[in-house]
């Protein structure tokens, strides 16, 4: 079976998904689950009154049937107690959607997941909040950063058309950081800005940098650089997935303090 | 509506192949290995298509290998070298980018005591010489890189990266299933030793395939039987299919020039539409060294398997390197390699054009296009409408 023979009604959930959105409100809980292998994203918003779920909505970034299971739990959660909805598994949404691709029924259906994510939250009253946050990074050496000095790596920028067309990483060291790689993006369509931080703070610098072309890696670090001669690759550390991936790269910008 | 945009994945098969094709079933079904008049026909109808094929690629007619397919042909030239070659070095250059199959070959070879070392390309998927040179030395005995890649379009400098192998005396080979029929490919000029082609990629019949073994070249077969093709491809030859081939590679060396050119045509009017109507999208592979027939994007926000159902929804048949829609879930190599994080090489659409489109399809995909990704931008909790 290939991985998109879907049935009618995932189809119908897929093109015409039921309770799209947000909620907001003091009796709302938000819940959120991550495929970090794949990427997909489900958000659940859920308003709780008199042990009911009221209201419900959601948002989905994935696949054709990530998008139908979340649509079909909100179907099949509204009205129902906070017990009954948590009773719902994994099982229940895809049978209600006439079944799913095998190699789908654990990728994309997480709604179930975040439907009880969503209502965990709600019973400890609190918003999502990342499980690690950035004591996780400890001030730690870069592994590779003296090998690759002048084969990639830079601690300083003077002349900026050395990264002409390179894809270029620029580690976050505050606004000087921040204006070199708003420079670099007059040079290469790629520049990778990674800071630890959750969100750019306030302030000019950090609007412009938000509102360009720049990619931005939240919450992460650079671990260690790697390559045969030259900068080729780098190991990043996702601090709120507790998560290391490689990227490829050419350059690597590293102010000093 | 009824579009049809995956040329890269299957093309149709040419009439004109169908009818060339058509005798050989039942009229002229003789097995080349015959003594007899039955099997003389045959045996003239193989060797004319080998010739065809041959001069299509500038090649010598005893230099063609006729396999079921580009599959088997890479498998045989890859596997074929390597097992026999062992003694004069156990190392094997291949690009990042290649073709799945030419990655699993590798893994293959890398079981039975090779070892593989895979050259990374730029954000826009080119080698550069400089990286292969990083990578070789007096035991490297094959590098592989695609003459252009499957996905992206992107295209590499082919003749100098083998003008690179053959000074330092290492036998290169390319798998040329992406570009063929779309550059023409000249194994002198490009100093090529091994070269992949098939049959279905230039619309002729699937089944049929093609390994180009430069003379002096010597490779164990994988398919031991009767002894055809030179003991190097045992099996009876499949004629029909290679008639096809023949044929279709006639016709491609006429109307190549002319097809090349619509095509770029309905290729940079789709890039310029898209890129000018869409917002936070952007072109994967290189922006002029690229398949005159490919056109590549990615969308932030959005998921590529949703894509594809929504066009399908419309009529229109495209492809992605979203890992929701591959077997494996894992998103595409080729998108990784360029220096995109996953959830950027998931939001990848495909469009790959051929014979049978008009222009009036890039209207098509126009038309739909801004509805479907605003749609999914609105369902999706990545994308927030700031930039």
């Amino acid at each position: 079976m290939k991985s998109t023979q879907y049935s009618d009604k995932v189809l119908d959930h897929f093109k015409n998904p039921r309770n799209v959105g947000t909620l907001e409100g003091d009796d709302v809980a938000v819940g959120r689950v991550g495929n970090p292998v794949c990427g997909d994203l489900m958000e659940f918003y859920v308003k709780i009154k008199d042990g009911k779920i009221e209201d419900i909505k959601f948002k989905t970034f994935g696949c054709g049937s990530a998008i139908a299971t979340a649509s079909m739990i909100t179907e099949l959660a509204k009205g129902k107690t906070v017990d009954e909805a948590l009773r719902i598994t994994r099982k229940d949404v895809a049978d209600e959607l006439d079944g799913l691709p095998p190699i789908k029924m654990h990728c994309s259906n997480l709604a179930a997941d975040a439907l009880k994510n969503a209502i965990e939250h709600y019973r400890t009253k609190q918003k999502p909040e990342p499980k690690k946050g950035r004591d996780v990074a400890e001030k730690k050496g870069i592994a590779g950063i003296h090998e690759f000095m002048d084969q990639g790596v830079y601690t300083e920028v003077t002349d900026f058309s050395v990264f002409k067309d390179k894809r270029t990483m620029v580690i976050d060291r505050g606004d000087r950081s921040m204006e070199v790689a708003l420079e670099l993006t007059k040079q290469t369509p790629r520049v990778v800005f990674v800071t630890q931080e959750k969100k750019m703070a306030a302030g000019e610098l950090s609007e412009r940098l938000s509102a360009s072309n720049v990619k931005i890696l939240y919450e992460s670090e650079l671990l260690e650089i790697r390559g045969l001669k030259t900068v080729e690759k780098v190991l990043i550390h996702d601090l709120n997935e507790d998560e290391e991936y490689e990227l490829f790269i050419d350059n690597i910008v590293i102010l000093k303090d | 509506m009824n579009i049809y945009l995956d040329y890269q994945s299957s093309k149709p098969v040419d009439p004109r192949v169908v009818e060339a094709m058509l005798p050989y079933f039942h009229d002229k079904f003789g097995n080349p290995s015959s003594l007899h008049a039955v099997g003389d026909v045959a045996t003239k109808t193989l060797e004319e298509s080998r010739a065809a094929i041959a001069g299509f690629i500038n090649a010598d007619q005893e230099e063609i290998l006729f396999t079921s397919g580009a599959t088997e042909s890479s498998n045989l030239g890859l596997i074929g070298y390597a097992f026999r070659n062992k003694n004069k070095g156990n190392r094997i250059v291949i690009s990042e980018t290649e073709h799945i199959s030419i990655h699993n070959i590798a893994k293959y070879l890398e079981k039975n005591g090779f070892s593989v070392s895979k050259i990374p390309v730029d954000q826009y998927g080119r080698v550069a010489i400089q990286r292969i040179a990083d990578r070789v030395n007096d035991k490297t005995i094959l590098v592989s890189v695609g003459y252009a890649n499957n996905e992206i379009g992107t295209t590499q400098s082919i003749s100098e990266i083998g003008k690179f192998c053959r000074d330092k005396g290492i036998v290169f080979h390319s798998d040329a299933v992406a570009a063929e029929g779309l550059i023409p490919i000249d194994v002198q000029r490009d100093n090529i030793d091994l070269l992949t082609i098939s049959s279905n990629d230039i619309y002729g019949p699937k089944g049929a395939g093609v390994l180009y073994v430069k003379e002096g070249i010597r490779i164990n077969p994988l398919v031991i039987g009767g002894g055809q093709e030179r003991g190097l491809r045992s099996g009876t030859e499949n004629v029909p299919s290679i008639v096809g081939m023949k044929r279709a590679v006639e016709i491609m060396q006429e109307e190549m020039p002319g097809e090349t050119k619509r095509f770029q045509k309905y290729r940079d009017k789709l890039i310029e539409n898209v890129l000018k109507t869409i917002p936070r999208c952007y072109l994967n592979g290189h922006p002029t060294e690229r398949l005159p027939s490919n056109a590549h994007f990615r969308f932030d926000g959005i998921e590529g398997e949703s894509l594809l159902l929504s066009f399908k929804d419309k009529g229109i048949s495209v492809s992605t390197g979203s890992a929701c829609s591959s077997k494996t879930l894992e998103p595409s190599h080729t998108l990784i390699a360029l220096g995109l994080l996953h959830e950027e090489a998931h939001g990848s659409l495909e469009i790959t054009f051929g014979r049978y489109n008009k222009e009036k399809d890039v209207d098509g995909v126009m038309e739909v296009l801004p509805g479907i990704v605003e749609r999914l931008r609105k369902l999706s909790p990545l994308y927030k409408e700031e930039a």
